[in-house]
């Protein structure tokens, strides 16, 4: 009980622990306020309980694939915010002081969206879980010891990435975090495809290729990997282009503002 | 007599055509529907065979009071049902093997195999 209790929270909590530390890392180097953090961790809380507390009825829409279309729609809404916040992101020239009040909202609605999302995917799945505890049967005090240890083990993982990508300097810190932030957004278009395969709203194919027996997706670097990169061992060729589309709508817009800022004077 | 502006041109007539026999399809070849069950944190039935290169629906109750998660990483098939409900997974074409799946809340007990032959 206590070991799979480990496991499961701190898979699930790792992909959102780690997205967040590459936000603070950029928003160390970006110099903004980290008032997205607390708003999109708090609504991500509320909505995550909301999901979690409704899923049930969530999952009996669209002739019982509720549940795929709803967390295909916030991780494609992953992939599109953390675009715009790409796109809000000032160059190695100009500062929070100088940057316009219009990119400054972009950059706090798509870090905040971005986070509240991926929260409520993951944490409602947590909450799911943690319901059963209340069950007569179950051992209490074991599941929550466990649940902890694997909460805390998915933030420090997060803050150790967070000290990784600070030590860089500047340019190169900006360059990591948003390569970083390009994978994190094709894994969740990637996976909104996947969903949708499952819920048969795209059409399913067989695997492109099969990297199993390398590295396993059950294995623990597989499932790291699968939370850093989206590892998939078998993956399908739709979520191959939706991993291609999401990570390079990212690297483009981030191009398209320093684009912008080097032709302005 | 039909006007001969309102006659549709041959591209558009072959892309109704074309509409038209794409959602009929599903009513010729209904995907097959296999039931599972999951009580005391077990699957019934624990092994389930179905055909290659089709595709399948999967109908599963859960008639447990707590929820289950159903997990394979050979199906890439991933969700959460809660207690005491009813959910569907599709799944496949599938090449010929074994796939085995689990539930993720109750790893030790809730273990299956898709044996697709």
């Amino acid at each position: 009980m206590l070991i799979n209790s480990v496991i499961f929270v701190l898979q699930e909590t790792l992909e959102a622990a780690l997205l967040i530390s590459v936000l603070l890392a950029m928003n160390y180097q970006q110099k903004q306020s980290t008032r997205w953090l607390f708003v999109g961790f708090a609504a991500g809380l509320v909505f995550s309980f909301l999901y979690a507390f409704n899923m049930a009825e969530i999952s009996e829409w669209f002739d019982y694939v509720g549940q795929e279309v709803t967390n295909a729609t916030l991780q494609a809404a992953i992939t599109v915010f953390i675009a715009l916040y790409a796109l809000s992101l000032n160059g190695h020239k100009t500062t929070v002081i100088d940057s316009s009040p219009s990119s400054n909202r972009l950059f706090f609605i798509a870090a905040t969206v971005s986070v509240a999302c991926a929260i409520t995917v993951e944490g409602s799945e947590i909450f799911i879980y943690m319901s059963g505890f209340f069950q007569p049967t179950a051992n209490l005090q074991t599941a929550i010891m466990g649940c902890s240890i694997g909460f805390a083990t998915g933030v420090s993982i997060g803050v150790l990435l967070f000290y990784i990508l600070r030590s860089l300097p500047s340019p190169a810190l900006r360059a990591t975090a948003l390569f970083l932030l390009a994978l994190f957004a094709g894994n969740m278009l990637s996976q909104a495809a996947l969903q949708l395969t499952q819920a048969d709203w795209i059409p399913s194919a067989q695997a492109v290729w099969d990297t199993s027996q390398w590295l396993s997706e059950s294995s623990v670097s597989g499932r790291l990997l699968y939370a850093l990169i989206g590892y998939e061992a078998t993956p399908s060729l739709a979520q191959i282009i939706s991993y291609l589309i999401g990570a390079a709508s990212v690297l483009l817009f981030a191009q398209i503002k320093r684009h912008r800022e080097t032709s302005t004077p | 007599m039909i006007c001969p502006r309102l006659r549709p041109k041959a591209p558009l007539r072959l892309l109704i055509i074309l509409l038209t026999s794409l959602c009929s399809a599903p009513l010729l070849a209904a995907t097959p529907v296999i039931e599972l069950s999951i009580k005391d944190h077990l699957f019934y039935s624990a092994e389930i065979e179905i055909p290659a290169n089709t595709k399948v629906k999967l109908f599963i109750r859960n008639l447990d009071p707590t929820a289950e998660e159903f997990e394979s990483y050979e199906l890439n098939r991933e969700k959460v049902i809660s207690g005491q409900s009813k959910t569907v997974i599709f799944i496949g074409p599938l090449p010929p093997g074994e796939y085995p799946f689990f539930g993720e809340f109750f790893p030790k007990t809730a273990q299956g195999k898709i044996l697709v032959k």
